[in-house]
């Protein structure tokens, strides 16, 4: 086992009524590990434990091999950003550079995130992304050995986080710096994250690199906090050439998967639901299935199934489509797609999903705890 | 802008047209009698109330107790009109309240109703309590390590009393210096202006001795000193004697004249008729015995000054003052 | 969706012209105006009144008198002293009971500011039994540091400070519970130690609010007259002076001084207000 940079083991605490039992991450250098859950589900009270903030019950962390478990705050070398960045409103952006380490010149760091005009602003008139890199600039200033961001980007819209993320990723991997990154939003994730660690209630309910638990969440509340929209209860038929089938209501979906038994939960992302028009061919009434997978390897599978739109809503640059297959299957559809099939309430489709795409996971929640949307 | 300026005339305007339409001051139903009072008439004048109260159950007394200065000064300078004023020292009434070059006639005549003197409470606590007694209490208040409280001359007769019995102790004891002794125990830090600081202070031990009425020592239960009626200004007869001891006050000199409570009823009293049956029971036979019972000597008969301007109804209660 | 903003505008402007009612945005403004003039009429007018019953030649005599001016400089001199008691004692109170919470919290805070509800005769009498001769604070003062409270500045104080703390400390756990704690869990991460942080971060960012607090302090304490008339006769503030110049002369005297007084007060809170706002320091409310 290679010596990773940042290792926490068995972190346990307990405060108030609130308990962290057994969280455990590593990293290593210039990774960025995505601590993702919902509100309440204690990944704060996690970054501020690595940082030194509460009393622990039981549990190490190791920096660089350091044992800091013991150390205060100020002697941990770990640097900590927040929603909005923490920049300290009193003082200018140069302030607040120089505020850790008396002697460092702020104006070539604020330089070399190419705000060096900004030195005497102070954080109320700086844009967000102009905050986050003063903030930067500060946390580097104080030469930290690991990185934490709690939910930096939760007041800003979409664009500013992608703009921001972004930067982010390149300034993290060019420091070489380790970083934590709490967020609720499955997008930072995606965009951002080296590994996965995924918190419920305290504890840490899956961890590992980020395509893994993207592709695979182990349960349906990771499912449901990766944003999963279609997490529908089926029973499990059998499996046969590679094939497991499902049932779900009256329909009969086919999953590239591994053999499971009974009750199951299945995950079907809306982005790989896509919607066809009903062609001549398929004159079957809803709620009949009809399956088509070619004989010989290599091919995919397909889920073909009749549906009817129930709902049409816009979540910006894509609409989302709640389609009636005999069960709610939410799709994601553009604009494009909407105006050719000449989607209106009411009108057929044909939903389409990839056997590869239909994940089951053993029979769980179906209404994810985290929010929807984004 | 226009807009907020006038909510702002309007409402003020409001505002005043309210306190001016308000105004008569808050009178009830029942006719209330006002009695402006020396502090130290608190306990028999709350007696006399409930007397009064019995015999005219339709009058309600309302009585105030403060420095008979002060309460002189809310008449003349405050423009007040109780229906009654008593006072700790007959001298007031004259000084602030009769007609002068100065100022108008806020009354004519006053009647001293009861006598009292000063003296020194202490408590058991007090330094060398066991020991002192009337025959040695001028050398023990005159050690050093005694504290000694006393209330402000300038502003309080009793301050200035004290200060008239120190110096006719020095010449009745034949000890030189010994009035300078005894007040150098009695500095200004241990000056207050208000029977409670006093009390409160004795109370808690933070003086030793308290100089003070005869009669608040009586009615607050602590021990005192019986001094002799030569010191003490508690007797009428001795008014020669007591004048030729001089207080310096600020606000000039004071000779000594007996402690004499005297009551008057102000021109410009809302009640007069009510004010004369007040100070008809407290010159009678129960007021006399109400002040005894309180730790006062009543004057029997009151002595009156302007005689001759009293109320009709009162005249034959009070004798002319007698000639000092 | 375009909006016709052409349509839109010239409706507006004529509404102006036509000098209609204005619409309901204004309302609540002149609303609160109406009442808060009635509050300033009632505080203005019998300041005005007070200022006005001294004649120019009264104050001037007063100003000439040494004790008047003695009182008025004790008064002063004692009123600092209590700021910068409630100060050194009263702010770091203020950053637990917002910082920390502990049992009996509730009870604590609620109890620092009774001293406000306690009639001040009383409040005296109180603080007397505490710190006299007898009292249990008052002897080991005394035996130890030859520290009196009775008819000294040391007892002044202690009245004042008896009644005027409760400002500081309230104010100043307003202003804390505004910096967000974050701010303070970053500047920890910084590098700096606890009163590093909170010397750096916390206080200027409260620093508004703190200030505030020290102005209703001193102005509280300066105007105290019960609990100290009880504890201090001699040497005598201003309020036992001048309510003394009321018995010995009367209220001409007593408002001459009361004017001058008030006079000195003013510009020592205007003085005060400008060494608040001046820094350029934002609101105290961390982001």
């Amino acid at each position: 086992m290679s010596e990773a940079a940042v290792l926490v083991r068995d972190l346990s605490l307990r405060l108030g009524s609130f308990e962290l039992r057994n969280v455990g991450l590593s990293l290593d250098r210039g990774e960025i590990l995505v601590l993702l859950g919902a509100n309440g589900a204690g990944k704060s009270v996690s970054l501020e434990a690595i940082a030194g903030f509460h009393r622990l019950r039981g549990g190490r962390i190791l920096i660089h091999g350091r044992d800091v478990t013991g150390l205060p705050p100020e002697r941990r070398r770990v640097s900590l950003l927040f929603q909005n960045f923490g920049l300290f409103p009193h003082l200018t952006a140069a302030q607040n550079v120089a505020f850790g380490r008396r002697g460092a010149d702020p104006s070539r760091l604020l330089a070399r995130f190419g705000v060096a005009h900004l030195a005497a602003a102070r954080p109320d008139n700086l844009s967000p992304g102009q905050k986050q890199r003063v903030a930067l600039a500060r946390a580097l200033a104080a030469r930290p050995d690991l990185f934490l961001f709690d939910e930096p980007f939760s007041a800003l819209d979409a664009p500013t986080r992608d703009l921001l993320r972004g930067e982010l990723r390149s300034f993290v991997r060019e420091a070489g710096v380790p970083a934590i990154f709490v967020t609720h939003d499955r997008t930072d994730a995606e965009g951002l994250a080296d590994k996965i660690a995924v918190m419920d209630k305290g504890r840490i309910i899956q961890t590992g690199e980020a395509a893994d638990v993207l592709c695979r969440p182990a349960d349906t509340v990771v499912a449901g906090l990766l944003g999963v929209e279609n997490i529908l209860p089926g029973r499990c038929l059998g499996r046969a050439n590679g094939i497991l089938h499902v049932a779900i209501g009256d329909a009969v979906l086919a999953a590239r998967t591994a053999a499971a038994k009974g009750a199951v939960s299945v995950c079907i992302r809306a982005e790989d639901v896509a919607a066809m028009p009903p062609g001549r061919e398929w004159a079957f009434s809803p709620r009949t299935w009809s399956g088509d997978w070619p004989a010989g390897g290599g091919g995919t599978a397909i889920n073909r199934l009749m549906a009817r739109v129930d709902a049409v809503t816009s979540l910006g640059p894509v609409y989302k489509a709640t389609l009636d297959c005999g069960f709610p299957l939410v799709a994601y559809l553009t604009k494009r797609e909407i105006r050719d099939l000449g989607i209106v309430f009411g009108s057929p489709v044909v939903a389409e999903i990839e056997a590869e795409a239909v994940h089951v996971l053993p029979a769980g929640a179906t209404r994810p705890a985290a929010e929807k949307g984004g | 802008m226009r807009e907020w300026a006038k909510a702002t005339v309007i409402a003020a305007g409001l505002f005043v047209a309210a306190l001016g339409g308000g105004a008569p001051a808050a009178t009830q139903s029942p006719t209330a009698l006002t009695i402006f009072a020396a502090g130290t008439l608190a306990g028999p004048f709350r007696a006399l109330d409930a007397a009064f109260a019995t015999a005219y159950p339709n009058i309600v007394v309302r009585p105030e107790f403060a420095g008979s200065v002060a309460m002189a000064k809310r008449i003349t300078e405050l423009h007040q009109r109780p229906d009654l004023l008593a006072v700790a020292d007959f001298r007031v009434i004259p000084k602030y309240l009769f007609g002068a070059a100065d100022r108008p006639a806020y009354a004519d005549w006053y009647a001293g109703f009861a006598r009292n003197a000063i003296t020194f409470t202490y408590t058991d606590a007090s330094k060398f309590a066991a020991i002192v007694t009337p025959a040695n209490w001028y050398a023990i208040l005159a050690r050093p390590g005694v504290e000694i409280g006393r209330s402000n001359p300038d502003t309080d007769p009793s301050g200035y009393q004290t200060l008239q019995m120190l110096q006719l102790a020095e010449r009745y004891y034949r000890r030189p210096g010994l009035a300078q002794k005894i007040l150098a125990n009695a500095p200004p830090k241990n000056m207050r202006d208000t029977e409670t600081a006093l009390l409160s202070a004795l109370q808690l031990g933070e003086i030793d001795y308290l100089a003070i009425y005869r009669s608040d020592a009586i009615q607050h239960h602590l021990k005192h000193l019986a001094l002799p009626g030569a010191i003490d200004l508690g007797d009428p007869k001795l008014a020669k004697l007591y004048g030729t001891a001089v207080a310096q006050t600020k606000n000039g000199a004071v000779k000594g004249v007996p402690i004499i409570y005297a009551v008057t009823i102000p021109n410009n009293a809302p009640h007069p008729d009510w004010a004369q049956k007040y100070v008809a029971l407290l010159l009678g036979a129960q007021g006399r015995k109400i002040m005894r019972e309180s730790g006062f000597a009543p004057l029997a008969p009151a002595a009156a000054a302007g005689r001759d301007k009293m109320p009709a109804s009162l005249r034959p209660l009070a004798a002319a003052w007698p000639s000092m | 969706m375009a909006v016709d903003v052409s349509v839109a505008l010239p409706r507006r402007t004529e509404k102006a012209a036509r000098g209609r009612a204005p619409d309901r945005s204004r309302t609540l403004p002149l609303v609160f105006w109406f009442f808060g003039s009635a509050l300033a009429a009632f505080v203005a007018i019998p300041l005005l009144g007070l200022a006005a019953m001294p004649s120019g030649a009264a104050l001037l005599q007063v100003a000439m008198d040494a004790s008047v001016r003695q009182a008025i400089g004790l008064s002063l001199e004692a009123s600092f002293l209590t700021v910068a008691l409630s100060a050194l004692l009263g702010v770091p109170l203020a950053y637990v009971l917002a910082r920390l919470s502990f049992p009996g919290k509730g009870f604590l805070a609620a109890l620092l500011d009774l001293p406000l509800a306690v009639p001040h005769p009383v409040a005296g009498i109180a603080l007397l039994s505490v710190f006299g001769r007898r009292g249990v604070l008052g002897m080991p003062a005394a035996a130890l540091f030859g520290l009196r409270f009775w008819g000294t500045l040391a007892g002044i104080v202690a009245a004042m400070l008896f009644v005027a703390a409760p400002y500081t400390v309230s104010a100043a756990r307003i202003g804390f519970e505004s910096v967000d704690p974050r701010l303070e869990k970053v500047a920890r991460t910084l590098g700096l130690g606890p009163w590093r942080t909170f010397w750096r971060v916390t206080l200027p960012l409260s620093r508004r609010s703190i200030m505030t607090g020290f102005v209703l302090t001193y102005a509280r304490a300066i105007s105290e007259f019960g609990a100290v008339a009880i504890l201090a006769y001699y040497p005598m503030t201003a309020p036992v002076k001048v309510y003394e110049l009321f018995l010995r002369f009367g209220l001409g005297e007593a408002a001459a001084m009361a004017v001058l007084l008030l006079i000195v007060c003013l510009a020592l809170f205007i003085l005060f207000r400008r060494l608040v706002s001046g820094g350029g320091a934002p609101a105290g409310i961390g982001r």
